[in-house]
């Protein structure tokens, strides 16, 4: 193991699952980190019942930021809105905690994370994007 | 200006060893390759402060008693100091601030916002850290003034030609300039800069954060109008800077922080501002910090021309075996870098670098460095620095390296 980059990271950074090009303008939200000038652009779509259908992201970003994209797309898909708050919420309960148990699977990648505090952030971004997509708009009901 | 940057550099016979002992901090496993965002203090700045709160501490220019007058003759000398070491004309000339930005802040917002109107130019270049960009950008949008950039020549110095061809026959009144860019370890010929400047009427601020460390600086030659700086950059502590302003200017500059100590009278319903300085060091001042400013100046005079020119080697070095790893892009001029090589990986991140790096035991910064603007220019959102100071090593560039070919190793 190389600190915090285990084989699985990197394999999931190596090809992030739902990592994809949205036109500029078409995305449902962008959110950057401050810290590093990181960003992602994601665009949603849903079912007519109301559950996530598809997540894409361009995440332009860090190792821990592309394999958290990548662990959240499966995670979020099939779920409506409000799980998905409900899923963003004991996210960042578990994070920087070691708080990941054995039904996260792979998001336990991210146990340990907390011995570097500056890549927490990188951790939080998709899922910042994905509530940012969520959040009521001006002008839309 | 920047004679220990150019030309050819001799073998350096400066060795680093004879100053680790000054520094503690580098008795931990670690080569610290981020000077530029801040050096470490040498134990005499450490001592001055400690041995300004064990024995003189007290509230500068206000007390009778002996502390007080202790407290303000160290306060007053540290002033002094700097006046010498950046050659102004008076320490009256020389303004403490917190650092760079909140020198910046207040030329920004005490003076220029004054003078500027609707339809006037500010100028900023293309290399700007934000703490020199973002307050021109504020008055700017206050007074519906124009934001316009000097571009950046392909070795990343400011293109002085294109900027004097455009600001002829414009309503330009301000102009904020870096010495050196903090991304790309270019100096830029702010004299020129300057003269450009004057003769169109505008008055010129120089951000010297990342020169007054690595470059002898005398505010005289480079013709300036206000010069910045911080104390953390140059082996100083955190906390206190500079902002340096000709007196004509000085005293036609409006306070931003109001209170005690920078007024000369007070009634219920107006006040009258102290003399300058004293007017814009509103509150109690860092008093300590000044005094360990002036112990950081008196321990970089005393080192050794060969000090310097091992600096600007060993950012060469780093430069040259980075260029040579393939896929690795390396930022700014390849002749008269100083003191500093901002580079990208390709397929690997900053951050990750930086992070493979550090379990390595090498310190860099990456990220954008705070120069969004220019990284955008760049065509990267970000970059990995490392960045140097006499105390750095030629083993600590190769280890800066080999960590680069692990990184490089680990994703690809």
């Amino acid at each position: 193991m190389n600190g915090i980059y285990q084989e699985k990271l990197l394999a999931h950074a190596r090809a992030p699952a739902g990592a994809g090009t949205i036109p500029p303008g078409t995305e449902d939200a962008e959110v950057f980190n401050s810290a590093c000038g990181d960003e992602i652009r994601v665009k949603l779509t849903w079912t007519p019942e109301g559950a996530l259908a598809g997540l894409t992201h361009e995440t332009h970003g860090c190792a821990v930021c592309q394999a958290a994209a990548s662990l959240a797309v499966p995670r979020l898909v099939g779920k409506t809105a409000a799980e998905i708050a409900g899923l963003a919420a004991a996210f960042y309960s578990r994070l920087g905690q070691s708080g990941f148990e054995e039904a996260w699977g792979d998001f336990q990648m991210f146990n340990g994370l907390e011995k570097y505090p500056a890549r927490l952030a990188c951790a939080r971004l998709i899922w910042q994007a994905v509530e940012r997509a969520l959040a009521p708009k001006p002008g839309r009901p | 200006m920047n004679s220990q940057a150019s030309g050819a550099v001799p073998e350096p016979s400066f060795e680093p060893a004879t100053l680790r002992p000054h520094f503690a901090i580098l008795n931990r496993e670690l080569a610290w390759l981020d000077n530029a965002a801040t050096t470490q203090r040498p134990e005499a700045v450490l001592k001055a402060m400690a041995q300004f709160y064990r024995r003189h501490n007290a509230n500068p220019r206000r007390s009778v008693h002996r502390l007080g007058a202790e407290a303000t003759t160290a306060y007053e000398r540290a002033r002094l100091a700097v006046a010498q070491f950046i050659g102004a004309r008076s320490a009256d000339e020389v303004v403490f601030t917190a650092g760079t930005t909140a020198a910046l802040n207040l030329v920004a917002a005490g003076m220029a916002r004054w003078e500027i109107g609707p339809g006037d130019e500010i100028w900023v270049s293309a290399a700007e850290h934000h703490s020199n960009w973002v307050p021109w950008q504020q008055v700017a949008r206050a007074m519906n003034a124009a934001l316009r950039v000097i571009p950046l020549l392909p070795d990343g110095r400011l293109d002085v030609a294109a900027f004097r061809k455009r600001l002829a026959a414009r309503r330009t009144k301000w102009v904020a300039v870096t010495w050196v860019s903090n991304v790309l370890g270019a100096v830029n010929d702010v004299a020129e800069i300057c003269a450009a400047a004057h003769a169109a009427g505008a008055r010129v601020v120089v951000d010297g954060a990342q020169g007054v460390a690595h470059l002898p600086t005398n505010v005289a030659q480079m013709d300036c109008d206000f010069f910045a700086f911080s104390g953390h950059k140059m082996y100083g502590p955190f906390g206190i800077g500079v902002l340096w302003g000709r007196q004509e200017w000085l005293t036609q500059m409006e306070p931003l922080i109001f209170g005690g100590e920078m007024i000369s009278r007070v009634d219920e319903r107006s006040a009258q501002w102290a003399e300058v300085p004293a007017r814009f060091e509103g509150g109690t001042p860092n008093a300590a910090g000044a005094v360990g400013l002036a112990a950081a100046i008196e321990w970089l005079r005393g080192l050794p021309a060969a000090a310097h020119a091992h600096v600007n080697q060993l950012a060469r070095e780093a430069a040259e075996q980075l260029a040579a790893l393939p896929g690795v892009q390396v930022w700014g001029p390849r002749e008269g870098r100083v003191a500093l090589v901002s580079f990208s990986v390709d397929r690997v991140h900053a951050h990750d670098v930086a992070q493979v790096l550090d379990d390595r035991g090498v310190a860099v910064r990456a990220g954008h460095l705070c120069a969004q603007p220019l990284l955008r220019r760049l065509g990267t959102p970000s970059v990995v620095r490392a960045s140097f100071a006499p105390y750095n090593t030629r083993d600590e560039v190769a280890r800066l390296v080999a960590g680069v070919r692990a990184a490089q190793e680990l994703f690809t």
